[in-house]
Protein backbone atom coordinates (compact mmCIF):
# COMPACT_ATOMS: atom_id res chain seq x y z
CA UNK A 1 0.00 0.00 0.00
CA UNK A 2 1.28 3.31 -0.98
CA UNK A 3 2.20 5.46 2.07
CA UNK A 4 0.01 8.53 1.02
CA UNK A 5 -2.61 6.07 1.46
CA UNK A 6 -1.48 4.91 4.75
CA UNK A 7 -0.56 7.89 6.17
CA UNK A 8 -4.20 9.27 4.93
CA UNK A 9 -5.98 6.16 6.79
CA UNK A 10 -4.35 6.89 9.78
CA UNK A 11 -5.21 10.97 9.77
CA UNK A 12 -8.51 10.06 9.57
CA UNK A 13 -8.75 7.49 12.18
CA UNK A 14 -7.26 10.13 14.31
CA UNK A 15 -9.25 12.60 13.71
CA UNK A 16 -12.28 10.03 13.57
CA UNK A 17 -11.37 9.03 17.02
CA UNK A 18 -11.03 12.18 18.07
CA UNK A 19 -14.53 12.77 16.92
CA UNK A 20 -16.20 10.05 18.71
CA UNK A 21 -15.05 10.48 21.85
CA UNK A 22 -15.30 14.01 22.66
CA UNK A 23 -18.27 15.21 20.41
CA UNK A 24 -20.93 13.93 23.48
CA UNK A 25 -19.30 17.39 25.71
CA UNK A 26 -17.58 20.62 25.46
CA UNK A 27 -14.17 20.98 25.81
CA UNK A 28 -13.90 21.66 29.72
CA UNK A 29 -16.28 18.73 30.08
CA UNK A 30 -14.63 16.52 28.69
CA UNK A 31 -11.16 17.81 29.83
CA UNK A 32 -12.68 17.10 33.52
CA UNK A 33 -13.89 13.71 32.16
CA UNK A 34 -9.68 12.34 31.08
CA UNK A 35 -8.34 14.47 34.03
CA UNK A 36 -10.78 12.90 37.01
CA UNK A 37 -10.73 9.46 36.35
CA UNK A 38 -6.75 8.69 36.21
CA UNK A 39 -6.19 11.53 39.30
CA UNK A 40 -9.35 9.69 41.50
CA UNK A 41 -6.94 6.56 40.43
CA UNK A 42 -3.98 8.02 41.86
CA UNK A 43 -5.81 9.12 44.95
CA UNK A 44 -7.30 6.05 45.60
CA UNK A 45 -3.46 3.87 45.58
CA UNK A 46 -1.62 7.26 47.13
CA UNK A 47 -4.01 6.89 50.06
CA UNK A 48 -3.85 3.14 50.30
CA UNK A 49 0.26 4.00 50.24
CA UNK A 50 -0.08 6.74 53.05
CA UNK A 51 -2.82 4.99 55.58
CA UNK A 52 -1.18 1.52 55.18
CA UNK A 53 2.27 3.47 55.64
CA UNK A 54 0.92 5.91 58.64
CA UNK A 55 -0.29 2.67 60.62
CA UNK A 56 3.29 0.97 60.27
CA UNK A 57 4.82 3.76 61.18
CA UNK A 58 7.40 4.68 57.79
CA UNK A 59 6.40 6.58 55.30
CA UNK A 60 8.89 5.67 52.30
CA UNK A 61 9.15 8.66 49.65
CA UNK A 62 11.39 6.71 47.30
CA UNK A 63 8.23 4.08 47.37
CA UNK A 64 5.70 6.30 46.94
CA UNK A 65 7.35 7.57 44.06
CA UNK A 66 7.64 4.06 42.62
CA UNK A 67 4.13 4.05 42.97
CA UNK A 68 3.47 7.63 41.73
CA UNK A 69 5.40 7.20 38.50
CA UNK A 70 3.87 3.76 38.13
CA UNK A 71 0.46 4.60 38.23
CA UNK A 72 0.76 7.73 35.97
CA UNK A 73 2.38 6.28 33.45
CA UNK A 74 -0.06 3.38 33.03
CA UNK A 75 -2.72 5.18 31.72
CA UNK A 76 -1.04 4.47 28.16
CA UNK A 77 -1.75 0.97 28.76
CA UNK A 78 -5.09 1.54 30.22
CA UNK A 79 -6.10 3.90 27.10
CA UNK A 80 -4.68 2.19 24.48
CA UNK A 81 -5.99 -1.04 25.57
CA UNK A 82 -9.61 0.58 25.75
CA UNK A 83 -9.55 2.46 22.65
CA UNK A 84 -8.28 -1.00 20.85
CA UNK A 85 -10.93 -3.75 22.53
CA UNK A 86 -14.11 -0.99 22.18
CA UNK A 87 -13.77 0.33 18.42
CA UNK A 88 -14.34 -2.99 16.82
CA UNK A 89 -17.43 -2.86 18.92
CA UNK A 90 -18.57 0.45 18.67
CA UNK A 91 -17.70 0.48 14.71
CA UNK A 92 -19.17 -3.51 13.68
CA UNK A 93 -22.44 -3.52 16.55
CA UNK A 94 -23.35 -0.02 17.12
CA UNK A 95 -22.55 2.48 14.69
CA UNK A 96 -22.43 -0.12 11.77
CA UNK A 97 -19.69 1.28 9.74
CA UNK A 98 -16.83 -1.52 10.05
CA UNK A 99 -17.75 -3.02 6.70
CA UNK A 100 -17.78 -0.05 4.72
CA UNK A 101 -14.18 0.61 6.47
CA UNK A 102 -13.15 -2.45 5.71
CA UNK A 103 -13.80 -1.84 1.54
CA UNK A 104 -12.44 1.64 1.85
CA UNK A 105 -9.02 1.58 0.26
CA UNK A 106 -7.22 1.84 3.56
CA UNK A 107 -6.37 -1.08 5.44
CA UNK A 108 -8.33 -1.88 8.38
CA UNK A 109 -5.22 -2.28 10.68
CA UNK A 110 -3.72 1.01 9.95
CA UNK A 111 -7.26 2.70 10.61
CA UNK A 112 -6.85 0.77 14.23
CA UNK A 113 -3.32 2.15 14.10
CA UNK A 114 -4.67 5.57 13.96
CA UNK A 115 -7.86 4.76 16.46
CA UNK A 116 -4.91 3.68 18.70
CA UNK A 117 -2.62 6.82 18.37
CA UNK A 118 -6.11 8.93 19.27
CA UNK A 119 -5.73 6.66 22.71
CA UNK A 120 -1.97 7.48 22.95
CA UNK A 121 -3.01 11.79 22.43
CA UNK A 122 -5.67 11.61 25.45
CA UNK A 123 -3.36 9.31 27.46
CA UNK A 124 -0.55 11.63 27.12
CA UNK A 125 -3.00 14.73 28.08
CA UNK A 126 -4.14 12.80 31.23
CA UNK A 127 -0.51 12.21 32.22
CA UNK A 128 0.31 15.90 31.79
CA UNK A 129 -1.65 16.61 34.26
CA UNK A 130 -2.18 13.83 36.40
CA UNK A 131 1.11 14.40 37.33
CA UNK A 132 0.88 18.00 37.69
CA UNK A 133 -1.93 17.59 39.77
CA UNK A 134 -0.55 14.54 42.02
CA UNK A 135 2.28 16.53 42.63
CA UNK A 136 -0.18 19.29 43.69
CA UNK A 137 -1.81 17.13 45.70
CA UNK A 138 0.65 15.02 47.55
CA UNK A 139 3.70 17.14 47.60
CA UNK A 140 2.15 20.45 48.46
CA UNK A 141 -1.11 19.15 49.97
CA UNK A 142 -0.18 16.22 52.01
CA UNK A 143 3.79 17.28 52.86
CA UNK A 144 4.82 13.88 50.78
CA UNK A 145 8.38 14.36 49.59
CA UNK A 146 8.73 13.24 45.69
CA UNK A 147 12.13 12.76 44.87
CA UNK A 148 12.31 13.85 41.19
CA UNK A 149 14.35 15.83 39.91
CA UNK A 150 11.89 17.81 36.81
CA UNK A 151 14.86 19.68 35.24
CA UNK A 152 16.80 16.73 35.08
CA UNK A 153 14.62 14.01 33.03
CA UNK A 154 16.37 11.76 30.60
CA UNK A 155 14.19 13.27 27.78
CA UNK A 156 15.99 10.63 25.24
CA UNK A 157 15.92 7.82 27.37
CA UNK A 158 11.96 8.77 28.17
CA UNK A 159 11.16 9.42 24.55
CA UNK A 160 12.54 6.26 23.57
CA UNK A 161 11.07 3.75 26.39
CA UNK A 162 7.41 5.84 25.37
CA UNK A 163 7.95 5.10 21.78
CA UNK A 164 8.57 1.39 22.61
CA UNK A 165 6.10 1.02 25.09
CA UNK A 166 3.34 2.31 22.82
CA UNK A 167 4.25 0.25 19.71
CA UNK A 168 3.78 -2.65 22.43
CA UNK A 169 0.93 -2.08 24.01
CA UNK A 170 -1.01 -1.53 20.36
CA UNK A 171 0.61 -5.37 19.10
CA UNK A 172 -1.30 -6.06 22.38
CA UNK A 173 -4.47 -4.29 21.16
CA UNK A 174 -3.97 -5.75 18.06
CA UNK A 175 -4.49 -9.58 19.93
CA UNK A 176 -7.53 -7.93 22.12
CA UNK A 177 -8.80 -6.90 18.68
CA UNK A 178 -8.79 -9.76 16.67
CA UNK A 179 -10.49 -11.85 19.73
CA UNK A 180 -13.41 -8.72 19.69
CA UNK A 181 -13.93 -9.81 16.10
CA UNK A 182 -14.25 -13.59 16.30
CA UNK A 183 -16.66 -12.61 19.52
CA UNK A 184 -19.53 -10.76 20.75
CA UNK A 185 -20.06 -8.61 23.88
CA UNK A 186 -16.66 -9.54 25.32
CA UNK A 187 -14.98 -6.21 25.23
CA UNK A 188 -15.34 -4.68 28.59
CA UNK A 189 -14.64 -7.75 30.13
CA UNK A 190 -11.59 -8.08 28.03
CA UNK A 191 -10.46 -4.59 28.69
CA UNK A 192 -10.83 -5.50 32.28
CA UNK A 193 -9.61 -8.91 32.18
CA UNK A 194 -5.97 -7.31 30.22
CA UNK A 195 -5.56 -4.00 32.48
CA UNK A 196 -5.84 -5.73 35.60
CA UNK A 197 -3.61 -8.79 35.01
CA UNK A 198 -1.27 -6.25 33.77
CA UNK A 199 -2.03 -4.20 36.68
CA UNK A 200 -1.26 -6.81 39.43
CA UNK A 201 2.12 -8.28 37.39
CA UNK A 202 3.65 -5.26 35.99
CA UNK A 203 5.06 -3.65 38.72
CA UNK A 204 2.77 -0.78 38.50
CA UNK A 205 2.18 0.42 42.22
CA UNK A 206 4.12 -1.91 44.29
CA UNK A 207 7.22 -3.98 43.81
CA UNK A 208 7.40 -7.14 41.95
CA UNK A 209 9.39 -9.05 45.01
CA UNK A 210 6.41 -8.36 46.96
CA UNK A 211 4.92 -11.40 44.50
CA UNK A 212 5.37 -14.98 45.25
CA UNK A 213 7.45 -16.70 43.54
CA UNK A 214 5.33 -17.81 40.72
CA UNK A 215 3.81 -13.97 40.14
CA UNK A 216 7.55 -13.08 39.69
CA UNK A 217 8.08 -15.41 36.66
CA UNK A 218 5.01 -13.88 35.30
CA UNK A 219 6.11 -10.30 35.81
CA UNK A 220 9.24 -11.20 34.66
CA UNK A 221 7.78 -11.82 31.09
CA UNK A 222 5.64 -8.83 31.01
CA UNK A 223 7.16 -5.49 28.71
CA UNK A 224 4.55 -3.72 30.95
CA UNK A 225 7.66 -4.64 33.66
CA UNK A 226 10.55 -3.67 31.22
CA UNK A 227 8.74 -0.17 30.30
CA UNK A 228 7.52 1.34 33.84
CA UNK A 229 11.22 0.17 34.99
CA UNK A 230 12.80 2.13 32.19
CA UNK A 231 10.76 5.15 32.96
CA UNK A 232 11.29 5.63 36.53
CA UNK A 233 15.15 5.28 35.37
CA UNK A 234 14.74 8.40 32.87
CA UNK A 235 13.22 10.53 35.83
CA UNK A 236 15.22 9.15 38.27
CA UNK A 237 18.71 9.15 36.76
CA UNK A 238 19.64 5.72 36.77
CA UNK A 239 21.63 5.42 33.65
CA UNK A 240 23.15 2.04 34.59
CA UNK A 241 23.83 -1.55 33.30
CA UNK A 242 20.16 -2.42 34.89
CA UNK A 243 18.87 0.58 32.43
CA UNK A 244 20.43 -0.98 29.06
CA UNK A 245 19.23 -4.37 30.27
CA UNK A 246 15.57 -3.28 30.70
CA UNK A 247 15.60 -1.64 27.82
CA UNK A 248 16.36 -4.68 25.67
CA UNK A 249 14.29 -6.31 27.87
CA UNK A 250 11.65 -4.03 26.75
CA UNK A 251 12.57 -4.09 22.48
CA UNK A 252 12.64 -8.12 22.68
CA UNK A 253 9.24 -8.41 24.26
CA UNK A 254 7.64 -5.69 22.35
CA UNK A 255 9.27 -7.00 18.89
CA UNK A 256 7.28 -10.58 20.21
CA UNK A 257 4.22 -8.97 20.89
CA UNK A 258 3.76 -7.05 17.86
CA UNK A 259 4.77 -9.86 15.77
CA UNK A 260 2.24 -12.32 18.16
CA UNK A 261 -0.51 -9.27 17.99
CA UNK A 262 -0.20 -8.77 14.45
CA UNK A 263 -0.47 -12.46 13.76
CA UNK A 264 -3.43 -12.76 15.55
CA UNK A 265 -5.38 -9.90 13.86
CA UNK A 266 -4.87 -11.54 10.69
CA UNK A 267 -6.01 -15.28 11.64
CA UNK A 268 -9.12 -13.72 13.08
CA UNK A 269 -9.73 -11.49 10.02
CA UNK A 270 -9.28 -14.45 7.81
CA UNK A 271 -11.87 -16.31 9.52
CA UNK A 272 -13.99 -13.05 10.09
CA UNK A 273 -14.07 -12.61 6.31
CA UNK A 274 -14.87 -16.83 5.83
CA UNK A 275 -17.72 -16.74 8.44
CA UNK A 276 -19.16 -13.26 7.60
CA UNK A 277 -18.71 -11.59 10.76
CA UNK A 278 -17.54 -8.13 9.89
CA UNK A 279 -21.17 -7.07 9.39
CA UNK A 280 -22.44 -9.35 12.00
CA UNK A 281 -25.17 -7.04 14.18
CA UNK A 282 -25.35 -7.71 17.78
CA UNK A 283 -28.07 -5.83 19.99
CA UNK A 284 -28.26 -2.52 18.30
CA UNK B 1 -14.94 -13.09 40.17
CA UNK B 2 -11.46 -12.84 39.01
CA UNK B 3 -11.60 -9.46 37.67
CA UNK B 4 -12.47 -8.13 41.25
CA UNK B 5 -9.99 -10.60 42.74
CA UNK B 6 -7.39 -9.09 40.63
CA UNK B 7 -8.06 -5.83 41.80
CA UNK B 8 -8.18 -7.06 45.40
CA UNK B 9 -4.93 -8.78 45.12
CA UNK B 10 -3.11 -5.39 43.87
CA UNK B 11 -3.84 -3.01 46.89
CA UNK B 12 -3.46 -5.88 49.38
CA UNK B 13 0.31 -6.38 48.01
CA UNK B 14 0.34 -2.19 47.90
CA UNK B 15 -0.46 -3.05 51.69
CA UNK B 16 1.95 -5.36 52.52
CA UNK B 17 4.56 -3.45 50.28
CA UNK B 18 4.60 -0.68 53.45
CA UNK B 19 3.99 -3.63 56.16
CA UNK B 20 0.50 -2.38 57.19
CA UNK B 21 -1.47 -4.54 59.69
CA UNK B 22 -2.93 -8.00 58.47
CA UNK B 23 -6.91 -6.50 59.01
CA UNK B 24 -6.54 -3.40 56.00
CA UNK B 25 -6.50 -6.41 53.76
CA UNK B 26 -9.32 -7.57 55.00
CA UNK B 27 -10.65 -3.83 54.42
CA UNK B 28 -10.01 -4.11 51.15
CA UNK B 29 -11.89 -7.88 50.86
CA UNK B 30 -14.72 -6.09 52.45
CA UNK B 31 -14.64 -3.02 49.99
CA UNK B 32 -14.23 -5.27 47.04
CA UNK B 33 -17.40 -7.21 47.71
CA UNK B 34 -19.36 -3.68 48.26
CA UNK B 35 -17.67 -2.60 45.07
CA UNK B 36 -19.49 -5.38 43.41
CA UNK B 37 -22.76 -3.81 44.42
CA UNK B 38 -21.76 -0.49 43.37
CA UNK B 39 -21.47 -1.67 39.90
CA UNK B 40 -24.24 -3.42 39.76
CA UNK B 41 -26.53 -0.40 40.54
CA UNK B 42 -24.62 1.89 38.18
CA UNK B 43 -24.02 -0.96 35.19
CA UNK B 44 -27.29 -2.63 35.69
CA UNK B 45 -29.92 -0.39 36.92
CA UNK B 46 -29.04 2.75 36.01
CA UNK B 47 -27.90 2.55 32.81
CA UNK B 48 -30.64 -0.07 31.95
CA UNK B 49 -32.74 2.58 30.37
CA UNK B 50 -29.38 3.49 28.35
CA UNK B 51 -29.55 -0.08 27.24
CA UNK B 52 -33.44 -0.40 26.42
CA UNK B 53 -32.94 2.77 24.83
CA UNK B 54 -29.98 1.68 22.47
CA UNK B 55 -31.91 -1.78 21.87
CA UNK B 56 -35.34 0.05 20.92
CA UNK B 57 -37.07 -1.18 23.68
CA UNK B 58 -37.88 1.59 26.16
CA UNK B 59 -40.76 2.49 24.06
CA UNK B 60 -42.22 -1.31 25.45
CA UNK B 61 -41.69 -0.41 28.96
CA UNK B 62 -43.32 2.69 28.50
CA UNK B 63 -46.53 1.95 27.69
CA UNK B 64 -46.78 -1.07 30.13
CA UNK B 65 -49.36 -0.24 32.70
CA UNK B 66 -46.49 -0.29 35.30
CA UNK B 67 -44.42 2.49 37.70
CA UNK B 68 -41.13 3.27 36.41
CA UNK B 69 -39.85 2.55 40.26
CA UNK B 70 -41.54 -1.11 39.80
CA UNK B 71 -39.32 -1.43 36.28
CA UNK B 72 -36.21 -0.61 38.51
CA UNK B 73 -36.96 -2.40 41.91
CA UNK B 74 -37.79 -5.52 39.59
CA UNK B 75 -34.37 -5.26 37.88
CA UNK B 76 -32.36 -4.78 40.87
CA UNK B 77 -34.14 -8.07 42.90
CA UNK B 78 -32.81 -10.12 39.67
CA UNK B 79 -29.25 -7.72 39.75
CA UNK B 80 -29.09 -8.50 43.33
CA UNK B 81 -29.12 -12.04 43.62
CA UNK B 82 -27.04 -12.22 41.01
CA UNK B 83 -24.43 -9.92 42.19
CA UNK B 84 -25.00 -11.15 45.59
CA UNK B 85 -23.73 -14.78 44.71
CA UNK B 86 -20.62 -12.99 42.65
CA UNK B 87 -19.87 -10.57 45.88
CA UNK B 88 -20.14 -13.76 48.39
CA UNK B 89 -17.91 -15.84 45.91
CA UNK B 90 -15.19 -12.57 45.68
CA UNK B 91 -15.66 -12.68 49.96
CA UNK B 92 -14.78 -16.01 51.13
CA UNK B 93 -11.99 -16.24 47.85
CA UNK B 94 -10.58 -13.14 49.84
CA UNK B 95 -10.09 -14.38 52.67
CA UNK B 96 -9.33 -17.93 51.60
CA UNK B 97 -6.66 -16.90 49.32
CA UNK B 98 -4.64 -13.68 51.78
CA UNK B 99 -6.17 -15.48 54.91
CA UNK B 100 -7.35 -12.25 56.17
CA UNK B 101 -8.61 -11.99 59.74
CA UNK B 102 -12.74 -11.71 59.74
CA UNK B 103 -14.36 -11.68 63.77
CA UNK B 104 -17.91 -11.09 63.50
CA UNK B 105 -19.82 -11.48 66.75
CA UNK B 106 -22.70 -9.80 66.14
CA UNK B 107 -24.02 -11.29 62.61
CA UNK B 108 -27.31 -9.77 62.51
CA UNK B 109 -26.18 -6.51 62.85
CA UNK B 110 -23.96 -7.18 60.19
CA UNK B 111 -26.76 -7.86 58.21
CA UNK B 112 -28.84 -5.07 59.09
CA UNK B 113 -25.91 -2.70 57.63
CA UNK B 114 -25.62 -4.51 54.81
CA UNK B 115 -29.19 -4.61 53.61
CA UNK B 116 -29.55 -0.70 54.28
CA UNK B 117 -26.57 -0.04 52.54
CA UNK B 118 -27.63 -2.48 49.73
CA UNK B 119 -31.16 0.15 50.19
CA UNK B 120 -29.35 3.56 49.96
CA UNK B 121 -27.43 2.24 47.15
CA UNK B 122 -30.23 0.96 44.78
CA UNK B 123 -32.18 4.22 45.62
CA UNK B 124 -29.29 6.25 44.60
CA UNK B 125 -29.26 3.84 41.15
CA UNK B 126 -32.93 4.75 40.87
CA UNK B 127 -32.57 8.81 40.96
CA UNK B 128 -29.16 7.96 38.47
CA UNK B 129 -31.39 5.47 36.10
CA UNK B 130 -33.70 8.92 35.44
CA UNK B 131 -30.38 10.81 33.70
CA UNK B 132 -30.59 7.97 31.62
CA UNK B 133 -34.32 8.27 30.55
CA UNK B 134 -33.51 11.36 28.62
CA UNK B 135 -29.42 11.43 28.28
CA UNK B 136 -26.95 9.06 26.13
CA UNK B 137 -23.54 9.09 26.47
CA UNK B 138 -23.64 11.88 29.01
CA UNK B 139 -25.09 10.16 31.45
CA UNK B 140 -23.05 6.77 30.34
CA UNK B 141 -19.92 8.89 30.54
CA UNK B 142 -20.65 10.14 33.62
CA UNK B 143 -21.64 6.71 35.16
CA UNK B 144 -18.31 5.62 34.20
CA UNK B 145 -16.95 8.53 36.09
CA UNK B 146 -18.38 7.50 39.24
CA UNK B 147 -16.22 4.65 39.39
CA UNK B 148 -13.08 5.74 40.91
CA UNK B 149 -13.93 9.16 42.65
CA UNK B 150 -16.38 7.19 44.69
CA UNK B 151 -13.82 4.16 45.04
CA UNK B 152 -11.72 7.47 46.89
CA UNK B 153 -14.19 9.10 48.57
CA UNK B 154 -16.21 6.20 49.78
CA UNK B 155 -13.13 4.43 51.33
CA UNK B 156 -13.89 1.13 49.80
CA UNK B 157 -10.24 0.10 49.85
CA UNK B 158 -9.45 2.49 53.43
CA UNK B 159 -11.21 3.30 56.17
CA UNK B 160 -11.94 7.59 55.72
CA UNK B 161 -12.00 7.92 59.13
CA UNK B 162 -7.93 7.68 59.42
CA UNK B 163 -6.45 10.75 60.64
CA UNK B 164 -4.23 10.73 57.18
CA UNK B 165 -7.53 11.46 54.99
CA UNK B 166 -8.09 15.25 55.28
CA UNK B 167 -10.92 16.79 56.60
CA UNK B 168 -12.59 18.15 53.24
CA UNK B 169 -12.34 14.40 51.51
CA UNK B 170 -14.14 12.87 54.96
CA UNK B 171 -16.61 15.52 54.42
CA UNK B 172 -17.49 14.91 51.16
CA UNK B 173 -17.61 11.15 51.85
CA UNK B 174 -20.32 11.76 54.25
CA UNK B 175 -22.23 12.22 50.99
CA UNK B 176 -22.46 8.98 49.94
CA UNK B 177 -23.78 5.86 51.48
CA UNK B 178 -21.58 3.42 50.31
CA UNK B 179 -19.19 5.31 52.51
CA UNK B 180 -21.27 4.60 56.06
CA UNK B 181 -22.29 1.10 54.84
CA UNK B 182 -18.44 0.17 54.37
CA UNK B 183 -17.26 1.76 57.76
CA UNK B 184 -19.98 -0.10 59.46
CA UNK B 185 -19.85 -3.43 57.60
CA UNK B 186 -15.80 -3.38 58.59
CA UNK B 187 -16.26 -2.43 62.30
CA UNK B 188 -18.81 -5.42 62.84
CA UNK B 189 -17.21 -7.77 60.52
CA UNK B 190 -13.64 -7.01 61.15
CA UNK B 191 -13.05 -5.24 64.27
CA UNK B 192 -15.50 -7.08 66.06
CA UNK B 193 -17.58 -4.75 67.24
CA UNK B 194 -21.14 -4.53 67.97
CA UNK B 195 -24.39 -2.30 67.39
CA UNK B 196 -23.21 0.20 70.05
CA UNK B 197 -20.51 1.29 67.84
CA UNK B 198 -22.03 1.41 64.60
CA UNK B 199 -25.60 2.60 65.39
CA UNK B 200 -24.60 6.45 63.79
CA UNK B 201 -24.06 4.30 60.61
CA UNK B 202 -27.52 2.47 60.70
CA UNK B 203 -28.84 6.05 61.21
CA UNK B 204 -27.37 7.38 58.42
CA UNK B 205 -28.20 4.20 55.93
CA UNK B 206 -31.70 4.98 56.90
CA UNK B 207 -31.47 8.97 56.24
CA UNK B 208 -30.65 8.33 53.30
CA UNK B 209 -32.93 5.66 51.86
CA UNK B 210 -35.83 7.83 53.15
CA UNK B 211 -34.53 10.72 51.22
CA UNK B 212 -33.07 9.04 48.50
CA UNK B 213 -36.05 6.83 47.17
CA UNK B 214 -38.82 9.59 47.05
CA UNK B 215 -36.17 11.81 45.73
CA UNK B 216 -36.01 8.90 42.73
CA UNK B 217 -39.46 8.69 42.17
CA UNK B 218 -39.70 12.34 41.40
CA UNK B 219 -36.78 12.50 39.23
CA UNK B 220 -38.03 9.29 37.13
CA UNK B 221 -41.12 11.38 36.37
CA UNK B 222 -39.60 15.10 35.49
CA UNK B 223 -36.94 13.17 33.46
CA UNK B 224 -39.96 11.40 31.75
CA UNK B 225 -41.68 13.96 30.79
CA UNK B 226 -38.75 16.23 29.83
CA UNK B 227 -37.83 13.77 27.47
CA UNK B 228 -41.40 13.06 26.05
CA UNK B 229 -41.45 17.13 25.93
CA UNK B 230 -38.45 17.53 23.93
CA UNK B 231 -38.84 13.92 21.64
CA UNK B 232 -35.44 12.33 23.01
CA UNK B 233 -36.89 9.17 25.30
CA UNK B 234 -36.83 7.10 22.50
CA UNK B 235 -33.64 8.54 20.72
CA UNK B 236 -31.03 6.58 19.96
CA UNK B 237 -27.13 7.41 19.40
CA UNK B 238 -26.88 9.86 21.14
Amino acid sequence: MAVGTILRTVKQAVWLGWKVETNWADPIVFAIYYLVRPVAGLLIVGFIFLIGSFVSGIIDSNLFTFLFIGNSFFIYVIQIMMTMTMLIHEDRAHYEVLKHIYLAPGSLSWYIVGRALNGVMNASVSLLLTLGLGIAIFQYGLGIQVPINWLGIDWGLLGLTLLLGIVCFMGMGFILCGINIMTSKVQFMLTEYVSGILYLFGGVVFLPEILPTWGQQISNALPVTYFLKTVRSSFLHQANFDVQLNLLYLVVTMIGTVLLGLAVFKVAMFKARRDGLIDKKEEY
Amino acid sequence: MIIPIITLSTYIFLYKMVRAPPEYASFVIVGGTMMAFWANVLWNMSAQFYWEKETGTLEAYMVAPISRMAILLGMALGGFVNTTIRAVAVFIAGILIFQVPIAIYEPVTALLIFFLTIGALYALGMMFASLFLLYGREAWHTANLLQEPIQFLSGTYYPTSSQVVPFMVQLLSSLIPLTFGLDGIRKVAILGQGITAVWPNILALTIFTLILLPLARQALSFMENLGKREGRLTLRWQ
